[in-house]
């Protein structure tokens, strides 16, 4: 296979690590032809609060079923909106909905709020939701070394790929570099 | 001493410190949660307090973009050097010596086109340069329907189709032509050169696979490049290397684990060759590999297979088997507009995303009536449109490719419109470029026009020297277009085919166009 610029190949090893390349010209001005509609709203009135509000919707959603103690509660709390945040910010590439062909088809929508730019008001809110919340866990987990691991990897898995350092990096297990 | 003294008001000071600390609101509850929250635990404290740290270092970062800003600062004196440097180029190139010598040689119809035409100069000549192959536009029937429509409808319907410009008018056109062909449902565009242009990026977009014929005409190229899809192209009808290219992509997404749509577009007469693509087997590739197909019947639409449905009746292929047909209402049909037939989903489809249906003015009321009534025309006599014009081409054909020295016909046997090329031999024997080749063409359709028969050239350079798609490299062979129309009598087609030949003979034997033997440089 031949080394096509942009993406090039760290290792040679199990773990693949390579760099989203900069999108062609032609790509960028489709990017630019219209806001991004998917990630533009994390800047808009409301979108902040809705945090809040799942986050309070899910505990007290797992402190009604029965037989779950309040650590399990929180640690359940927490790991639900680390998961549902990783998939949306992180896992989820593109944009759902179909008005600029496809333009943002390799980037996920953390690297599509703000146009990729880092520290960002919307992306320093967006960070220090799954601290607070993490650090809130923990304090009413009374410090139980079970449930401090099961929620620090958890907050690990969303701080980690919303650091300026994860910008377009994709980690690849088992799987070659893509061609294209 | 000393040491004691100092003691005593570090203690001060630490006590001092502490009950500042206290004053402060909410210390007390920070004070209960670091105490809390040590719990005899270091290590995990420690990476509390790591993350704590970083979280403020996080908060108190400036912004920065990563996007590369890629202009370079110029001061007010560089750029207004800058901006008196600046020549524009011309609106209009200018013209190539080809293009000037053609121009000024254009001739110009006046009144009624037809199989004989009256030209500016006062002199009626045989029209061989018109899709009018079978002389619909002198239909009285048509006309009269025309007439009626128009003083109904009025010139235009003024409107996007899905904006007030839709009228039953078109609704029947459609069905009629989806009942003509044999498919579920049909889509009528309003001009026939966008049709393709347009239904391309409808259904392809960025990431999808399009294999491509690399003689595809110049439409089917803007659509292309459009869909911003990655484009493989094949050999020009060889099929065996699209086999080849299907089976590569087919590989690679396997391998890659990628699922994209596939898509394969040809036409069913190309454009710049004339020749007729193999559908059946075009059928069968497409479904051992898992592609969609749009076939462009611009040229074959009302031309080909027993009542003119185009290559699906000609080859006897199912015309629901075909995912996309694109069609031209324009040629021999004597309306205007486009169309793109198939399942009803695909139609559907089309309504809001094809950009040049949801965004030009329908089709003007006049030119649906006409599309209607030609097909009915044609569909209800074949033999006297199709059967007329098939025998035109035969003695048209008889006269030209087998007699001639100098040319050969690469058209497809039953395609009206006969592109003559110059033979290989002769090419490679007076070492002739493309543009002595055009040269060449242009004199005898110069010297055809002298002895009152009108004949065009084929237009290849927008498609050889089209810069969209740069891994593209093909060369549109100069040719002679002759047209055959069912409007003029088996005695007058014979009579232009052998005047047509003899003014090939006339050129290609002056003295100096010989360059046999004569090396250049």
């Amino acid at each position: 296979m031949t080394d096509k610029g942009g993406r090039r190949r760290r290792s040679s090893s199990i773990l693949q690590v390579y760099h989203e390349p900069l999108e062609p010209v032609e790509q960028l001005s489709d990017q630019a032809a219209l806001p991004n509609l998917n990630a533009n709203w994390v800047n808009a009135k409301g979108a902040w609060t809705i945090h809040f509000v799942l986050i309070l919707a899910l505990k007290i959603i797992y402190d009604i079923v029965p037989g779950v103690s309040q650590e399990t509660s929180w640690t359940l709390t927490n790991i639900t909106y680390m998961i549902g945040s990783y998939i949306m910010f992180h896992h989820v590439r593109g944009v759902p909905f179909e008005f600029n062909g496809g333009a943002y088809d390799n980037l996920n929508m953390w690297e599509q709020i703000d146009d990729g730019a880092q520290y960002t008001p919307a992306k320093k809110f967006l960070l220090s939701v799954p601290i607070v919340l993490f650090l809130l866990s923990t304090h009413y987990t009374h410090y139980d070394l079970t449930y401090f691991i099961i929620n620090f990897l958890a907050v690990l898995a969303v701080i980690i790929p919303k650091l300026p350092y994860s910008h377009r990096m994709r980690v690849g297990l088992f799987s070659g570099v893509p061609e294209e | 001493m000393e040491l004691q003294e100092l003691q005593t008001h570090l203690t001060e000071w630490l006590n001092e410190a502490i009950a500042a600390f206290q004053k402060v609101p909410g210390s007390a509850v920070l004070i209960r949660y670091v105490r809390s929250s040590y719990q005899n635990d270091p290590v995990r404290s420690a990476i509390e307090l790591v993350l704590v740290i970083f979280f403020i270092r996080y908060l108190m970062a400036p912004a920065y973009s990563t996007s590369k800003q890629n202009f370079i600062k110029l001061t007010d004196d560089e750029i207004d050097e800058l901006v008196d440097e600046w020549t524009p180029e011309p609106l209009v190139p200018n013209m190539t010596v080809l293009e000037e010598m053609e121009s000024e040689k254009l001739p110009i119809i006046v009144g009624a086109t037809g199989p004989k035409s009256k030209l500016a100069n006062g002199r009626t000549v045989t029209n061989l340069a018109s899709y009018n192959f079978y002389n619909l536009n002198a239909n009285e029937q048509i006309k009269e329907k025309a007439i009626q429509t128009l003083r109904t409808y009025g010139v235009g319907p003024c409107g996007p189709p899905q904006f007030y410009g839709t009228q039953d008018v078109h609704m029947r056109a459609e069905a009629d032509i989806a009942n003509y062909i044999g498919t579920e449902g049909c889509i009528v565009y309003a001009q026939a050169f966008s049709t393709i242009s347009s239904v391309i990026p409808a259904f392809c977009k960025r990431g999808d696979i399009i294999v491509a014929d690399r003689a595809v005409n110049y439409s089917i190229r803007r659509g292309l490049e459009i869909s911003r899809s990655n484009i493989r192209w094949y050999a020009h009808n060889d099929l065996d290397d699209l086999e080849r290219v299907m089976a590569k992509v087919v590989a690679e997404q396997a391998r890659t684990k990628k699922l994209t749509r596939r898509f394969l577009v040809t036409e069913a007469l190309f454009e710049t060759t004339g020749e007729m693509n193999d559908l059946p087997r075009l059928i069968e590739l497409k479904e051992k590999y898992k592609f969609r197909i749009m076939l462009d019947e611009t040229w074959s639409f009302g031309v080909l297979g027993r009542t003119g449905r185009g290559l699906t009746e000609a080859q006897n292929v199912d015309p629901t088997q075909v995912d996309m047909i694109v069609g031209s209402l324009a040629g021999p049909l004597c309306a205007g507009g486009g169309f793109c037939a198939g399942p009803k989903d695909v139609v559907e489809h089309q309504r809001l995303t094809a950009a040049s249906y949801t965004f030009s003015a329908a089709l003007p009321a006049m030119l649906a009536i006409i599309a209607s009534e030609s097909l009915h025309v044609i569909q209800e006599n074949p033999e006297a449109t199709l059967g007329v014009c098939r025998e035109n081409i035969r003695l048209m054909r008889a006269q030209l490719d087998p007699k001639s020295d100098w040319v050969i016909c690469t058209s497809a046997p039953e395609n009206p419109i006969l592109l003559l090329v110059l033979k290989p031999q002769v090419v490679e024997a007076r070492r002739l470029t493309a543009e002595d080749q055009e040269r060449l063409l242009q004199e005898v359709a110069d010297e055809c026009l002298a002895n009152n028969i009108l004949v065009t050239r084929l237009k290849g350079a927008p498609i050889t020297t089209h810069m969209g798609l740069k891994d593209n490299v093909y060369t549109a062979t100069p040719a002679l277009k002759v047209c055959v129309t069912s409007g003029l009598s088996k005695k007058e087609t014979e009579k232009a085919g052998i005047a047509i030949r003899h003014a090939i003979t006339k050129v290609m034997t002056k003295k100096g166009n010989n360059k046999l033997g004569v090396p250049t440089a």
